[in-house]
Protein backbone atom coordinates (compact mmCIF):
# COMPACT_ATOMS: atom_id res chain seq x y z
CA UNK A 1 0.00 0.00 0.00
CA UNK A 2 2.54 2.14 0.80
CA UNK A 3 4.50 1.46 -2.64
CA UNK A 4 3.41 3.94 -5.59
CA UNK A 5 3.61 2.86 -8.99
CA UNK A 6 4.85 5.49 -11.72
CA UNK A 7 2.11 5.89 -13.69
CA UNK A 8 2.18 7.55 -17.13
CA UNK A 9 -0.17 10.47 -17.25
CA UNK A 10 -1.55 11.08 -20.47
CA UNK A 11 -2.81 14.72 -20.85
CA UNK A 12 -6.64 13.60 -19.95
CA UNK A 13 -5.24 12.40 -17.02
CA UNK A 14 -3.72 15.89 -16.30
CA UNK A 15 -6.99 17.28 -16.75
CA UNK A 16 -9.30 15.75 -14.33
CA UNK A 17 -6.36 15.32 -11.55
CA UNK A 18 -5.53 12.01 -11.88
CA UNK A 19 -2.54 12.27 -9.22
CA UNK A 20 -4.86 14.14 -6.45
CA UNK A 21 -7.58 11.49 -7.18
CA UNK A 22 -4.77 9.02 -6.61
CA UNK A 23 -4.24 10.46 -3.99
CA UNK A 24 -7.20 10.90 -2.31
CA UNK A 25 -7.85 7.16 -3.21
CA UNK A 26 -4.95 6.16 -1.03
CA UNK A 27 -5.95 8.51 1.94
CA UNK A 28 -9.51 7.07 1.75
CA UNK A 29 -8.46 3.27 2.24
CA UNK A 30 -6.19 4.57 4.95
CA UNK A 31 -9.02 6.47 6.98
CA UNK A 32 -11.06 2.87 6.50
CA UNK A 33 -8.49 0.24 7.24
CA UNK A 34 -7.19 -0.94 10.76
CA UNK A 35 -5.07 1.35 13.50
CA UNK A 36 -2.04 0.03 13.86
CA UNK A 37 -1.14 1.78 17.28
CA UNK A 38 -0.78 -0.37 20.47
CA UNK A 39 -3.36 1.65 23.01
CA UNK A 40 -0.47 1.68 25.22
CA UNK A 41 -0.57 1.63 28.30
CA UNK A 42 -4.29 1.66 28.59
CA UNK A 43 -5.17 -1.17 27.04
CA UNK A 44 -2.70 -2.66 25.43
CA UNK A 45 1.08 -3.59 25.77
CA UNK A 46 3.67 -4.84 23.53
CA UNK A 47 5.56 -7.99 24.97
CA UNK A 48 8.77 -7.78 23.58
CA UNK A 49 11.24 -10.85 21.71
CA UNK A 50 13.27 -13.18 23.71
CA UNK A 51 16.33 -11.31 22.00
CA UNK A 52 14.98 -8.09 23.99
CA UNK A 53 17.51 -6.56 26.04
CA UNK A 54 15.48 -4.89 29.05
CA UNK A 55 16.05 -4.79 32.83
CA UNK A 56 18.56 -6.78 33.45
CA UNK A 57 18.06 -10.17 36.01
CA UNK A 58 20.60 -12.43 37.57
CA UNK A 59 20.33 -16.39 36.92
CA UNK A 60 20.21 -18.37 40.22
CA UNK A 61 21.14 -22.02 40.27
CA UNK A 62 19.48 -25.77 41.86
CA UNK A 63 20.99 -24.65 45.31
CA UNK A 64 19.23 -20.96 45.37
CA UNK A 65 22.56 -19.51 44.80
CA UNK A 66 23.01 -16.92 42.43
CA UNK A 67 25.22 -17.91 39.39
CA UNK A 68 27.21 -14.73 39.87
CA UNK A 69 31.20 -15.79 40.84
CA UNK A 70 31.91 -12.64 41.14
CA UNK A 71 34.30 -11.69 38.85
CA UNK A 72 33.21 -8.20 38.25
CA UNK A 73 33.91 -8.63 34.87
CA UNK A 74 31.01 -7.31 33.45
CA UNK A 75 31.62 -3.99 35.75
CA UNK A 76 35.13 -3.81 33.86
CA UNK A 77 33.49 -4.18 30.36
CA UNK A 78 30.43 -1.66 31.12
CA UNK A 79 31.02 1.18 28.46
CA UNK A 80 29.40 3.70 31.38
CA UNK A 81 30.36 2.22 34.76
CA UNK A 82 27.16 1.94 35.44
CA UNK A 83 27.63 -1.66 37.81
CA UNK A 84 29.22 -1.84 40.88
CA UNK A 85 29.98 -5.79 42.38
CA UNK A 86 31.53 -6.56 45.46
CA UNK A 87 32.37 -10.28 46.00
CA UNK A 88 32.77 -12.53 48.94
CA UNK A 89 33.71 -15.71 50.42
CA UNK A 90 29.87 -17.10 51.30
CA UNK A 91 29.78 -19.77 54.01
CA UNK A 92 29.96 -22.95 51.08
CA UNK A 93 33.58 -21.34 50.16
CA UNK A 94 32.27 -20.34 46.99
CA UNK A 95 33.07 -16.90 45.50
CA UNK A 96 30.03 -14.62 45.43
CA UNK A 97 28.87 -11.19 45.15
CA UNK A 98 27.99 -9.60 48.58
CA UNK A 99 27.06 -6.16 46.56
CA UNK A 100 25.61 -6.67 42.99
CA UNK A 101 24.11 -2.65 42.01
CA UNK A 102 23.56 -1.47 38.73
CA UNK A 103 22.47 2.16 38.28
CA UNK A 104 19.77 1.65 35.27
CA UNK A 105 19.81 5.26 34.80
CA UNK A 106 23.07 5.18 33.21
CA UNK A 107 22.87 2.05 31.72
CA UNK A 108 22.49 1.89 27.87
CA UNK A 109 21.46 -1.84 27.99
CA UNK A 110 23.86 -3.00 24.72
CA UNK A 111 24.03 -6.10 26.65
CA UNK A 112 27.75 -6.37 27.21
CA UNK A 113 27.78 -7.77 30.60
CA UNK A 114 26.00 -10.44 29.36
CA UNK A 115 28.34 -11.38 26.52
CA UNK A 116 31.02 -11.12 29.35
CA UNK A 117 29.75 -13.06 31.87
CA UNK A 118 31.61 -15.90 32.21
CA UNK A 119 28.91 -17.89 35.02
CA UNK A 120 25.78 -17.13 32.70
CA UNK A 121 24.88 -15.25 35.11
CA UNK A 122 23.33 -11.93 34.19
CA UNK A 123 21.26 -11.39 31.46
CA UNK A 124 19.47 -8.81 30.32
CA UNK A 125 15.13 -9.36 30.38
CA UNK A 126 12.01 -8.52 28.85
CA UNK A 127 11.18 -5.79 31.32
CA UNK A 128 11.11 -2.08 29.91
CA UNK A 129 9.22 -0.45 31.94
CA UNK A 130 11.95 1.06 34.75
CA UNK A 131 10.84 4.81 34.64
CA UNK A 132 10.57 6.81 37.85
CA UNK A 133 10.37 9.70 39.71
CA UNK A 134 13.03 8.94 42.00
CA UNK A 135 16.29 8.56 40.33
CA UNK A 136 17.42 6.78 43.68
CA UNK A 137 15.37 3.74 42.74
CA UNK A 138 17.13 3.37 39.89
CA UNK A 139 19.82 1.95 41.34
CA UNK A 140 18.77 -1.70 41.80
CA UNK A 141 20.24 -4.39 44.30
CA UNK A 142 21.12 -7.81 44.08
CA UNK A 143 17.87 -8.97 45.37
CA UNK A 144 15.92 -6.47 42.64
CA UNK A 145 18.21 -8.31 39.86
CA UNK A 146 17.23 -11.64 41.22
CA UNK A 147 13.80 -11.36 41.40
CA UNK A 148 13.36 -9.22 37.68
CA UNK A 149 11.24 -10.71 35.15
CA UNK A 150 13.20 -13.17 32.63
CA UNK A 151 13.35 -13.41 29.06
CA UNK A 152 10.37 -13.49 26.90
CA UNK A 153 9.17 -16.90 26.23
CA UNK A 154 5.89 -17.33 24.82
CA UNK A 155 3.65 -14.96 23.30
CA UNK A 156 7.35 -13.21 22.23
CA UNK A 157 6.45 -10.53 19.84
CA UNK A 158 2.89 -9.64 20.62
CA UNK A 159 0.46 -7.38 21.84
CA UNK A 160 -1.86 -8.20 24.96
CA UNK A 161 -4.71 -6.64 26.90
CA UNK A 162 -3.11 -4.38 29.48
CA UNK A 163 -4.13 -1.74 32.11
CA UNK A 164 -2.33 0.68 34.24
CA UNK A 165 -2.18 0.57 37.93
CA UNK A 166 -3.41 4.24 39.03
CA UNK A 167 -1.02 3.31 42.33
CA UNK A 168 1.75 5.44 40.98
CA UNK A 169 3.75 3.31 39.49
CA UNK A 170 4.68 2.98 35.66
CA UNK A 171 3.72 -0.28 35.16
CA UNK A 172 0.98 -1.70 33.02
CA UNK A 173 -0.06 -4.99 34.57
CA UNK A 174 -0.90 -8.10 31.51
CA UNK A 175 -4.35 -9.86 31.62
CA UNK A 176 -3.78 -13.40 32.42
CA UNK A 177 -4.62 -15.91 30.51
CA UNK A 178 -5.27 -14.18 27.06
CA UNK A 179 -3.38 -14.47 23.76
CA UNK A 180 -2.11 -11.58 22.14
CA UNK A 181 -1.96 -10.85 18.66
CA UNK A 182 1.03 -10.56 16.46
CA UNK A 183 0.95 -7.01 16.06
CA UNK A 184 3.33 -7.32 12.06
CA UNK A 185 0.03 -8.54 10.69
CA UNK A 186 -1.47 -5.34 10.69
CA UNK A 187 1.38 -3.68 9.08
CA UNK A 188 1.73 -6.50 6.41
CA UNK A 189 -1.31 -6.17 5.00
CA UNK A 190 -0.05 -6.49 1.31
CA UNK A 191 1.20 -10.12 -0.03
CA UNK B 1 -47.71 43.52 22.17
CA UNK B 2 -48.86 41.91 18.42
CA UNK B 3 -44.86 43.13 17.42
CA UNK B 4 -43.85 40.91 20.14
CA UNK B 5 -45.10 38.11 18.43
CA UNK B 6 -44.48 39.07 14.84
CA UNK B 7 -40.74 39.07 16.53
CA UNK B 8 -40.43 36.01 18.79
CA UNK B 9 -40.29 33.69 15.92
CA UNK B 10 -37.56 35.23 14.92
CA UNK B 11 -35.91 35.71 18.54
CA UNK B 12 -36.06 31.63 19.18
CA UNK B 13 -35.14 31.30 15.69
CA UNK B 14 -31.69 33.64 15.82
CA UNK B 15 -31.42 32.18 19.82
CA UNK B 16 -30.87 28.13 18.27
CA UNK B 17 -29.19 28.91 15.20
CA UNK B 18 -26.35 30.77 17.71
CA UNK B 19 -26.62 28.38 20.22
CA UNK B 20 -26.04 25.02 17.59
CA UNK B 21 -22.92 27.41 15.81
CA UNK B 22 -21.36 27.75 19.26
CA UNK B 23 -21.39 24.44 20.04
CA UNK B 24 -20.65 22.90 16.58
CA UNK B 25 -16.58 23.63 16.77
CA UNK B 26 -16.80 20.82 19.31
CA UNK B 27 -17.80 17.76 17.71
CA UNK B 28 -15.84 19.54 14.52
CA UNK B 29 -12.74 19.42 16.15
CA UNK B 30 -13.34 15.71 17.60
CA UNK B 31 -13.90 14.65 13.62
CA UNK B 32 -10.96 16.51 12.30
CA UNK B 33 -8.88 14.69 15.08
CA UNK B 34 -10.26 11.47 14.60
CA UNK B 35 -9.80 11.48 10.65
CA UNK B 36 -6.40 13.12 10.88
CA UNK B 37 -5.78 9.93 13.05
CA UNK B 38 -7.45 7.09 10.99
CA UNK B 39 -5.45 8.59 7.56
CA UNK B 40 -2.44 8.16 9.72
CA UNK B 41 -3.71 4.52 10.91
CA UNK B 42 -3.74 5.89 14.17
CA UNK B 43 -7.25 5.73 16.69
CA UNK B 44 -6.63 10.08 16.97
CA UNK B 45 -7.78 10.90 20.90
CA UNK B 46 -9.16 8.11 22.73
CA UNK B 47 -8.74 8.72 26.59
CA UNK B 48 -11.17 11.53 27.36
CA UNK B 49 -14.52 9.99 27.49
CA UNK B 50 -15.67 7.21 24.98
CA UNK B 51 -13.26 7.24 22.14
CA UNK B 52 -12.18 10.57 23.07
CA UNK B 53 -15.51 12.01 22.54
CA UNK B 54 -15.07 14.60 25.15
CA UNK B 55 -11.49 15.60 23.98
CA UNK B 56 -12.99 19.15 22.50
CA UNK B 57 -14.43 20.06 26.02
CA UNK B 58 -11.12 19.01 27.67
CA UNK B 59 -9.37 21.13 24.71
CA UNK B 60 -12.13 23.79 25.46
CA UNK B 61 -11.46 24.20 29.43
CA UNK B 62 -7.91 23.89 28.72
CA UNK B 63 -8.23 26.66 26.52
CA UNK B 64 -10.27 28.81 29.11
CA UNK B 65 -8.11 28.70 31.93
CA UNK B 66 -5.45 29.49 29.77
CA UNK B 67 -3.31 32.90 30.04
CA UNK B 68 -4.62 35.42 27.93
CA UNK B 69 -1.24 36.61 27.03
CA UNK B 70 -1.04 39.92 25.03
CA UNK B 71 2.40 41.47 23.34
CA UNK B 72 3.78 44.50 25.19
CA UNK B 73 4.24 45.91 21.89
CA UNK B 74 0.73 45.26 19.98
CA UNK B 75 -1.69 47.56 19.64
CA UNK B 76 -4.05 46.58 22.75
CA UNK B 77 -7.88 47.55 21.47
CA UNK B 78 -7.36 46.08 18.45
CA UNK B 79 -5.43 43.19 19.13
CA UNK B 80 -8.42 42.35 21.51
CA UNK B 81 -11.41 43.70 19.13
CA UNK B 82 -9.72 41.73 16.44
CA UNK B 83 -10.95 37.77 17.38
CA UNK B 84 -14.52 39.04 17.74
CA UNK B 85 -14.54 41.04 14.33
CA UNK B 86 -13.20 37.22 12.67
CA UNK B 87 -16.38 35.75 14.41
CA UNK B 88 -19.05 38.19 13.22
CA UNK B 89 -19.21 37.29 9.74
CA UNK B 90 -19.64 33.45 10.18
CA UNK B 91 -22.42 34.01 12.15
CA UNK B 92 -23.86 36.98 10.11
CA UNK B 93 -23.52 34.20 6.99
CA UNK B 94 -26.01 32.13 8.25
CA UNK B 95 -28.85 34.73 8.22
CA UNK B 96 -29.22 34.04 4.79
CA UNK B 97 -29.02 30.86 4.62
CA UNK B 98 -32.38 28.29 4.09
CA UNK B 99 -32.68 25.04 6.41
CA UNK B 100 -35.74 23.79 4.31
CA UNK B 101 -39.32 24.21 3.26
CA UNK B 102 -41.77 26.40 5.00
CA UNK B 103 -43.19 24.41 8.16
CA UNK B 104 -46.76 24.92 9.62
CA UNK B 105 -46.36 25.29 13.32
CA UNK B 106 -49.45 26.19 15.32
CA UNK B 107 -51.14 27.17 11.53
CA UNK B 108 -48.47 30.12 11.03
CA UNK B 109 -46.11 29.53 8.21
CA UNK B 110 -42.53 29.12 9.90
CA UNK B 111 -39.55 30.03 7.46
CA UNK B 112 -36.50 27.73 8.19
CA UNK B 113 -34.52 30.97 7.51
CA UNK B 114 -33.49 33.64 9.50
CA UNK B 115 -34.33 35.85 6.80
CA UNK B 116 -35.70 34.78 3.15
CA UNK B 117 -33.69 37.51 1.40
CA UNK B 118 -34.09 37.98 -2.44
CA UNK B 119 -30.39 39.31 -2.73
CA UNK B 120 -29.66 36.12 -0.32
CA UNK B 121 -26.75 34.85 -2.25
CA UNK B 122 -24.76 38.28 -2.76
CA UNK B 123 -25.48 39.04 1.02
CA UNK B 124 -23.27 35.91 1.52
CA UNK B 125 -20.69 36.48 -0.70
CA UNK B 126 -20.25 40.10 0.80
CA UNK B 127 -20.32 39.06 4.02
CA UNK B 128 -17.90 36.44 3.43
CA UNK B 129 -15.53 39.13 1.99
CA UNK B 130 -15.26 40.99 5.02
CA UNK B 131 -14.68 38.01 7.05
CA UNK B 132 -10.87 39.08 6.35
CA UNK B 133 -11.16 42.17 8.05
CA UNK B 134 -10.90 40.40 12.00
CA UNK B 135 -7.60 38.63 9.87
CA UNK B 136 -6.09 42.04 8.80
CA UNK B 137 -6.53 43.74 12.23
CA UNK B 138 -4.97 40.38 14.29
CA UNK B 139 -1.89 40.25 11.93
CA UNK B 140 -1.66 44.07 12.35
CA UNK B 141 -2.30 44.61 15.74
CA UNK B 142 0.17 41.35 17.10
CA UNK B 143 3.25 43.95 15.90
CA UNK B 144 4.93 40.69 15.17
CA UNK B 145 6.36 39.73 11.67
CA UNK B 146 4.76 36.28 11.69
CA UNK B 147 1.09 37.50 12.26
CA UNK B 148 2.02 40.44 9.74
CA UNK B 149 3.01 38.34 7.26
CA UNK B 150 0.39 35.70 7.95
CA UNK B 151 -2.26 38.57 7.28
CA UNK B 152 -1.00 39.61 4.36
CA UNK B 153 -0.78 36.70 2.66
CA UNK B 154 -4.61 36.11 3.91
CA UNK B 155 -5.82 39.02 2.36
CA UNK B 156 -3.88 38.46 -0.95
CA UNK B 157 -5.64 35.29 -1.07
CA UNK B 158 -9.18 36.60 -0.13
CA UNK B 159 -9.11 39.09 -2.79
CA UNK B 160 -7.74 36.51 -5.52
CA UNK B 161 -10.28 33.71 -4.90
CA UNK B 162 -13.39 36.31 -3.65
CA UNK B 163 -13.37 37.09 -7.87
CA UNK B 164 -13.48 33.29 -9.02
CA UNK B 165 -16.13 32.58 -6.30
CA UNK B 166 -18.40 35.29 -7.54
CA UNK B 167 -18.14 34.44 -11.04
CA UNK B 168 -18.71 30.92 -10.86
CA UNK B 169 -21.95 31.29 -8.75
CA UNK B 170 -23.32 33.67 -12.10
CA UNK B 171 -23.33 30.11 -13.48
CA UNK B 172 -26.22 29.41 -10.76
CA UNK B 173 -27.60 32.16 -10.60
CA UNK B 174 -28.51 32.69 -14.66
CA UNK B 175 -30.48 28.77 -14.31
CA UNK B 176 -32.42 29.75 -11.15
CA UNK B 177 -33.38 33.71 -12.59
CA UNK B 178 -32.56 34.61 -8.80
CA UNK B 179 -30.43 35.22 -5.72
CA UNK B 180 -32.62 34.24 -3.53
CA UNK B 181 -31.71 31.09 -1.98
CA UNK B 182 -35.11 29.53 -1.51
CA UNK B 183 -35.37 30.18 -4.90
CA UNK B 184 -31.61 28.43 -5.93
CA UNK B 185 -32.59 25.73 -4.27
CA UNK B 186 -36.44 25.13 -5.83
CA UNK B 187 -35.07 25.52 -9.46
CA UNK B 188 -32.58 22.52 -8.47
CA UNK B 189 -35.77 20.19 -7.86
CA UNK B 190 -35.59 17.87 -10.83
CA UNK B 191 -31.85 17.89 -11.41
CA UNK B 192 -28.99 19.05 -9.23
CA UNK B 193 -27.14 22.06 -10.74
CA UNK B 194 -23.74 19.80 -10.17
CA UNK B 195 -24.91 18.03 -13.25
CA UNK B 196 -25.62 21.58 -15.39
CA UNK B 197 -22.64 23.59 -13.96
CA UNK B 198 -19.63 20.90 -13.35
CA UNK B 199 -17.04 23.36 -14.06
CA UNK B 200 -18.77 26.27 -12.16
CA UNK B 201 -19.01 23.39 -8.94
CA UNK B 202 -15.43 22.66 -9.55
CA UNK B 203 -14.59 26.72 -9.39
CA UNK B 204 -16.96 26.84 -6.18
CA UNK B 205 -15.04 24.42 -4.54
CA UNK B 206 -11.68 25.14 -4.92
CA UNK B 207 -12.04 28.73 -4.21
CA UNK B 208 -14.40 28.24 -1.15
CA UNK B 209 -11.49 25.89 0.06
CA UNK B 210 -9.05 29.23 -0.27
CA UNK B 211 -11.61 31.21 1.27
CA UNK B 212 -11.60 29.42 4.69
CA UNK B 213 -7.81 29.15 4.17
CA UNK B 214 -7.64 24.84 4.36
CA UNK B 215 -5.19 22.60 2.67
CA UNK B 216 -3.64 22.84 0.22
CA UNK B 217 -4.59 26.64 0.26
CA UNK B 218 -3.51 27.49 4.13
CA UNK B 219 -0.77 29.56 3.42
CA UNK B 220 -1.95 32.16 6.01
CA UNK B 221 -1.16 29.87 8.62
CA UNK B 222 1.40 28.03 7.05
CA UNK B 223 3.16 26.75 10.51
CA UNK B 224 6.46 25.53 8.25
CA UNK B 225 7.30 28.95 7.58
CA UNK B 226 5.05 31.25 9.81
CA UNK B 227 4.74 29.77 13.34
CA UNK B 228 0.82 30.23 12.98
CA UNK B 229 -0.09 32.87 10.67
CA UNK B 230 -2.13 35.60 12.23
CA UNK B 231 -2.56 34.38 15.10
CA UNK B 232 0.58 33.58 16.30
CA UNK B 233 0.48 36.07 19.05
CA UNK B 234 -2.87 34.85 20.26
CA UNK B 235 -3.72 32.08 23.75
CA UNK B 236 -6.53 31.27 25.32
CA UNK B 237 -9.70 32.57 24.86
CA UNK B 238 -8.70 34.89 22.36
CA UNK B 239 -7.37 31.94 19.78
CA UNK B 240 -10.25 29.48 20.70
CA UNK B 241 -12.38 32.22 19.02
CA UNK B 242 -10.13 32.42 15.90
CA UNK B 243 -10.83 28.38 15.65
CA UNK B 244 -14.33 28.83 16.12
CA UNK B 245 -14.58 31.11 13.15
CA UNK B 246 -12.26 29.48 10.81
CA UNK B 247 -14.83 26.03 11.54
CA UNK B 248 -17.74 28.34 11.01
CA UNK B 249 -16.16 29.07 7.81
CA UNK B 250 -16.50 25.39 6.90
CA UNK B 251 -19.68 24.64 7.56
CA UNK B 252 -21.04 27.77 5.77
CA UNK B 253 -18.54 26.60 2.95
CA UNK B 254 -20.56 22.85 3.26
CA UNK B 255 -24.00 24.54 3.28
CA UNK B 256 -22.74 26.90 -0.06
CA UNK B 257 -21.72 24.19 -1.68
CA UNK B 258 -25.02 21.99 -1.10
CA UNK B 259 -27.31 24.21 -1.24
CA UNK B 260 -26.15 25.84 -4.62
CA UNK B 261 -24.76 22.91 -6.34
CA UNK B 262 -26.31 19.41 -4.08
CA UNK B 263 -29.97 20.97 -4.27
CA UNK B 264 -30.40 21.56 -1.07
CA UNK B 265 -32.91 19.57 0.38
CA UNK B 266 -34.03 17.96 -2.16
CA UNK B 267 -33.79 14.65 -3.50
CA UNK B 268 -33.97 13.18 -0.08
CA UNK B 269 -34.30 9.12 0.37
CA UNK B 270 -38.02 8.21 1.83
CA UNK B 271 -38.94 9.14 5.55
CA UNK B 272 -35.78 11.68 5.75
CA UNK B 273 -36.92 14.77 7.13
CA UNK B 274 -35.52 17.61 4.18
CA UNK B 275 -33.85 20.11 6.78
CA UNK B 276 -31.94 15.87 8.49
CA UNK B 277 -31.01 14.99 4.53
CA UNK B 278 -29.15 18.86 4.06
CA UNK B 279 -27.46 18.68 7.24
CA UNK B 280 -26.19 15.49 6.17
CA UNK B 281 -25.17 16.63 2.68
CA UNK B 282 -23.51 19.26 4.85
CA UNK B 283 -21.78 16.59 6.75
CA UNK B 284 -20.48 14.80 3.77
CA UNK B 285 -19.04 17.98 2.36
CA UNK B 286 -17.32 18.99 5.97
CA UNK B 287 -15.99 15.42 6.01
CA UNK B 288 -14.07 15.75 2.29
CA UNK B 289 -13.18 19.34 3.21
CA UNK B 290 -11.14 17.07 6.11
CA UNK B 291 -10.38 14.29 3.92
CA UNK B 292 -8.80 17.01 1.66
CA UNK B 293 -6.68 18.49 4.34
CA UNK B 294 -4.88 15.24 5.59
CA UNK B 295 -4.02 14.31 1.89
CA UNK B 296 -2.77 17.02 0.04
CA UNK B 297 0.24 19.37 0.73
CA UNK B 298 0.36 22.82 0.45
CA UNK B 299 0.37 25.04 -2.60
CA UNK B 300 3.51 27.65 -2.79
CA UNK B 301 2.76 31.20 -2.64
CA UNK B 302 3.38 31.82 -6.34
CA UNK B 303 1.22 28.33 -7.58
CA UNK B 304 -1.62 29.77 -5.24
CA UNK B 305 -1.84 32.80 -7.05
CA UNK B 306 -1.51 31.20 -10.62
CA UNK B 307 -3.98 29.39 -9.68
CA UNK B 308 -6.48 31.79 -8.80
CA UNK B 309 -5.92 34.15 -12.03
CA UNK B 310 -4.90 31.96 -14.34
CA UNK B 311 -7.13 28.91 -13.99
CA UNK B 312 -9.56 29.48 -11.98
CA UNK B 313 -11.04 33.34 -13.57
CA UNK B 314 -10.94 31.61 -17.00
CA UNK B 315 -12.71 28.81 -15.83
CA UNK B 316 -15.37 30.83 -14.30
CA UNK B 317 -15.76 33.08 -17.33
CA UNK B 318 -16.20 30.07 -19.74
CA UNK B 319 -18.65 28.56 -17.58
CA UNK B 320 -20.53 31.42 -17.70
CA UNK B 321 -20.01 31.95 -21.44
CA UNK B 322 -21.59 28.24 -21.77
CA UNK B 323 -24.12 28.53 -19.44
CA UNK B 324 -25.18 31.55 -21.70
CA UNK B 325 -24.87 29.83 -24.81
CA UNK B 326 -26.93 26.63 -23.73
CA UNK B 327 -29.34 29.31 -22.40
CA UNK B 328 -29.56 30.62 -25.74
Amino acid sequence: MARTVQKKQGWIGWLFFSDMWSGLRLTLRYMFSKTVTHQYPDHEKWLPYSRHRGHHFIKTNEQGDVNCVGCELCAKICPCDCITVVPYEDEKGNRRPKVFDINLSRCLYCGLCEDACPADAIKLGQEYEVASTNTGALVVHLEDLIAAPRKAEEGAGTVIPASLKKNGSAKTTPQDNVKGHDWWQLIRREK
Amino acid sequence: MENLYAILPILIKVAVVVAVLLLLPLPLVWLERKIAGHIQQRPGPMRVGWHGLLQPVADGIKLLIKEDHIPSDADRFLFKIAPVVALVPPFVVFVAIPFGEPVEVFGTQLMLSLSNMNVGLLFILAISGIGIFGIILAGWASNSKYSVLGSLRAIAQMISYEIPMAFSVIGVVMLSNSMNMMDIVSAQKNLWNVVYQPIGFFVFFVSGLAEAQRIPFDLPEAEGDLGAGYHTEYSGIRFSLFMLSEYLVVVFLGFLNVILFFGGWHGAPPFVPETVWLLLKVAFFIWVFMWFRFTFPRYRYDQLMAIGWKVLLPLALLNILISGLFMF
